[in-house]
């Protein structure tokens, strides 16, 4: 269940994480953008979802180069933490990450993508068929995200009603702890 | 152990410095490994893992509970081997490194090792040798596209060694906890009620 091109002769692979040593390659990608090059503190990179999420990652050749992680929710898929190793960056492996990651939902019969973007990457997103869920965003400070969705299958336009309401970015413990999504309580 | 590091007023951070001994702690060490070898560095993924985690000591620090420091320390015949050393960017200016290495030779020194090994990066070799750390030899050698010195130090271990006449039940403790009751020692409260005995006697007949 491969997605192939190649980047200097080197074939590109993306494969999901089915054994420990696969899960600690994408938390390595991972420590290696975030925590290496962006200065995210350890505790808020893994942030307790690890476990109940689903994790793919892109080799170049044997090399682990890049990672995104998979939630799941009853009304749509997450992708989030998605990361490039630097020196790899501009050759669409993200692109082939995020594919992955819809054709996976969509064989789970999913029919949303749910992600939350950084500002900056807002129109990258909106070109590649994400709409942000509403024009205010759902954070404040440099830290502020904005949700936004795509469609599963592009062929069937999300009703704007299936939207969901702002923000999951809360370890599931809490979001069961109250049994409402963090934001439903917004005045 | 969880040892503090740093003394004095209340506001500065909290420095502790433990062998890593579950999953999550040997997680945090390959994660901050990832972020300055891999992240920092440019250093291939499989020359980070080398192969050599699973037969290593990994020793953790941690500055008010966040990691932010590892090391690995491999044990060899007559010497324990230093390696794989990082601190975090964020923590660099804390002054950790020494402490740090400090504990991890204290820590080699308890369990009865004379000596600590490393191999140190070139641009390193002054804080090596102001850290007691003498070269073994002239030879420079590179790997991982640095160059590197080898470097020993003398460890004072003392009659106090483990050796195969220390009390049993000190060897069986957690490592870097060596000189205080571990839970197998706990346990002995128990009793030996050698729940196997019958199984063996009739494998035997």
């Amino acid at each position: 269940m491969n997605t192939t091109n190649s980047i200097g002769g080197q074939p590109v692979t993306i494969k999901l994480a089915m054994k420990m040593e696969d899960s600690l390659q994408a938390f390595a990608v991972r420590a290696a953008c975030f925590i290496g090059e962006q200065d995210i503190p350890y505790s808020e990179e893994f942030d307790g979802n690890d476990f109940g999420a689903t994790h793919i990652i892109a080799y170049l050749g044997e090399e682990p180069v890049g990672a995104v992680r998979l939630r799941w929710f009853q009304s749509f898929a997450m992708p989030e933490r998605l990361a490039v190793m630097q020196r790899f960056r501009g050759n669409a492996i993200g692109e082939l990450l995020i594919e992955r990651c819809r054709q996976l939902a969509e064989s789970r019969g999913a029919r949303m993508l749910y992600t939350q973007a950084l500002p900056r990457d807002i129109k990258y997103l909106e070109k590649h068929g994400w709409r942000r869920v509403d024009a205010g965003d759902t954070g404040k400070g440099p830290k502020r995200v904005v949700a936004m969705t795509r469609p599963v299958d592009p062929n069937q336009p999300l009703a704007d009603a299936d939207a969901p309401d702002a923000v999951t970015v809360r370890n599931e413990s809490q979001v069961d702890a109250t049994g409402l999504p963090l934001g439903s309580n917004r005045g | 152990m969880t040892v503090q590091v740093t003394t004095g007023s209340s506001n500065r951070p909290a420095i502790t410095i433990k062998l890593a001994s579950t999953s999550d702690e040997l997680m945090q060490c390959y994660m901050l490994r990832a972020a300055v070898f891999i992240g920092e560095q440019a250093c291939p993924y499989w020359e980070e893992y080398d192969g050599n985690d699973y037969s290593a000591s990994h020793l953790m620090l941690y500055v008010d509970g966040e990691p932010a420091a590892s090391m690995r320390v491999r044990w060899f015949a007559g010497f324990a081997k230093l390696e794989r050393a990082v601190i975090l960017k964020r923590y660099r200016s804390y002054g950790l490194f020494i402490p740090f290495v400090h504990w991890a030779k204290e820590f080699c020194r308890k369990k009865g090792y004379p000596k600590a090994y490393l191999h140190g990066q070139k641009r390193l070799w002054p804080i090596f040798e102001k850290d007691g750390f003498r070269k073994v030899d002239d030879k420079v050698f590179h790997f991982s596209d640095h160059e590197y010195g080898a470097f020993a130090c003398d460890l004072d271990v003392g009659e106090n060694a483990p050796t195969v006449t220390t009390d049993p039940m000190v060897l069986n403790r957690p490592e870097d906890k060596l000189d205080m009751p571990g839970i197998l020692e706990e346990s002995m409260e128990r009793g030996a009620s050698n729940p196997h005995a019958g199984w063996t006697e009739r494998r035997a007949t």
